[in-house]
């Protein structure tokens, strides 16, 4: 993993997908996450569909780091925030005057339990998926390619920043510049440093561009593309099996609150 | 200032060997050219000597510092470095900032910092735009910017990373005689450079790089003379130098004067034979 790419290179069964499959997953991960009513729904979830995915896709380890690393944080804060402050009669321990209460607790865990689902969804979709397949997927059913290209750079515009941004550093270092640690000297840094970032990067997008231009992309021609994503009867189905499930889910949540 | 390499070795995080024992010294005052293809290890060894990388094994001396006892910023004190692309350094409003940027790191009064922006900007022939915003240079004059802003720094040794790329005849020529005039100064110049032609009119010494190793060195005559090491480096001696082999000439012949006289001689020779 690079800069603004999660995708990890494996040989799996869940990597072969066609990417709107996963995205109709994904999409069914939100639902469930919004619309699903406990905490043992929402785990059941996670254990029973996305783990065995994850397993699927030979993604174990670096999947549940990844959401122990973004859901971790809120599950400690949500707990304390919510065990301390949401209410509740089953007193579990006091901190002076601060009561933490069982109904706190588990509104915290609901709530982290949701963030993991529709975590736990979206990196599926991401650490399976080459950028670029899922955006050809999306322009092959209709999205602008103007904005796929827009939304592709600017996910793989990291690596490059951070390699120019090493080259800027070595060569300011080279200048004399001192690099300390403290918020002043920190400062000073910020202008030697962005500057050239910025003014060459604008450069660039500006090279590029016409680059793309000299090339035709802005033809109103249908692009051939060099990769052939593989799609089935199956997927299909199963894309709008995941797709109702999704809306249903969602209406039936609707349908609970109006209750 | 000299500078003395003992024993480096440099190894990349990712595993790759750039550098494979080296052993080198450079007299002060000397032009040295390092040659060799992409990926050789040209880069990396220049590297070593103002501290951006450090060595996985071995010493780097710069005059009598040793170079791991000083950081990057210590070591602009004695190696100015100039980068490929100018654009990678360039921040302030007006050239004369631009050049006064790194003697202004290095503690030096307004007035010292004054005068060096002024040597460096004649030096280099943008005296005259000295509050001109840099971008509104054309590229190769934003080469000689920052070639500027390293002058300005005032350093015994200058590393100089393909110098000439990016520039017509006019800025070859222009570097040219900057080179000239810094050699004439006593400065100790280390030049990169895959152009050839100017690496041998200028280089006293050469260096050949492969594999992370020093393939061939010696005096620039000899060394464009080794033509089987210079293909084994995938290097291409000048193009006189191949006319000369060509016809089977005695001698190196480096600039065109050189190759007119040897081969008036040689014509003479041969026809008196």
């Amino acid at each position: 993993m690079r800069g603004g790419s999660i995708y990890i290179e494996r040989s799996s069964g869940l990597h072969r997908l066609h990417p709107l499959t996963k995205v109709a997953l994904t999409a069914l991960c939100f639902a469930s996450a919004a619309a699903l009513p406990g905490l043992p729904w929402l785990l059941a979830l996670f254990v029973g569909l996305l783990l065995p995915l994850a397993i699927w896709g030979r993604l174990t380890g670096a999947f549940l780091k990844a959401c122990l690393l973004v859901v971790g944080p809120f599950v400690l804060s949500l707990t304390i925030i919510q065990g301390f402050f949401s209410g509740g009669e089953t007193v579990l321990f006091n901190l002076g005057r601060f009561v933490f209460t069982q109904e706190g607790l588990l509104a915290g865990l609901t709530f982290a339990a949701r963030l993991l689902v529709a975590l736990g969804g979206t990196l599926l979709l991401m650490q399976s998926t080459p950028q670029p397949h899922l955006m050809q997927a999306l322009t092959e059913r209709g999205f602008p390619p103007r904005i796929a290209y827009v939304v592709l750079t600017a996910i793989q515009i990291f690596p490059s920043f951070q390699d120019r941004a090493q080259v800027i550093m070595d060569a300011q270092q080279a200048r004399g510049l001192e690099l300390q640690s403290g918020l002043l000297n920190r400062a000073r840094l910020l202008l030697p440093m962005v500057g050239p970032l910025i003014l060459g990067s604008v450069m660039d997008v500006s090279e590029r561009a016409m680059a793309l231009e000299a090339r035709a992309f802005s033809s109103p021609a249908r692009k051939t593309s060099l990769n052939t994503l593989a799609d089935s009867l199956l997927q299909r189905a199963l894309r709008w099996l995941l797709a109702l499930a999704a809306a249903a889910l969602l209406l039936w949540r609707l349908w609970s609150a109006l209750q | 200032m000299n500078l003395r390499v003992e024993g480096v070795s440099f190894r990349y995080p990712s595993g790759v060997l750039a550098l494979d024992g080296i052993d080198l010294a450079i007299p002060s005052g000397q032009l040295l050219a390092i040659l060799g293809e992409n990926g050789a290890g040209k880069t990396t060894l220049v590297k070593l000597f103002n501290g951006l990388l450090r060595p996985s094994q071995g010493k780097v001396y710069i005059g009598d510092w040793d170079s791991a006892e000083h950081t990057t910023a210590a070591l602009a004190r004695r190696v100015g470095f100039l980068f490929q692309n100018p654009d990678d350094q360039l921040f302030e409003r007006t050239l004369a900032r631009e050049v006064g940027y790194g003697p202004r790191n290095l503690g030096a009064s307004e007035a010292e910092v004054k005068r060096r922006v002024a040597r460096a900007l004649k030096l280099v022939g943008l005296h005259d735009m000295a509050d001109a915003h840099p971008y509104d240079l054309p590229q190769p004059q934003r080469k000689l910017l920052a070639l500027a802003a390293t002058i300005a720094m005032d350093t015994p040794i200058l590393v100089l990373d393909e110098p000439t790329i990016g520039q017509d005849e006019v800025g070859r020529g222009a570097i040219s005689r900057i080179l000239t005039d810094l050699h004439r100064m006593g400065r100790t110049l280390i030049m990169i450079s895959h152009d050839m032609d100017f690496c041998a009119e200028h280089a006293q010494r050469m260096l050949v790089m492969l594999n992370g190793k020093i393939h061939v060195e010696g005096t620039t005559e000899d060394v464009m003379g080794q033509t089987k090491k210079l293909d084994e480096a995938e290097v291409a001696p000048p193009q006189l130098v191949r006319l000369a082999q060509a016809l089977k000439m005695p001698g190196t012949p480096l600039t065109v004067d050189d190759f007119v006289d040897e081969y008036k001689q040689w014509r003479k020779k041969k026809k008196s034979k």
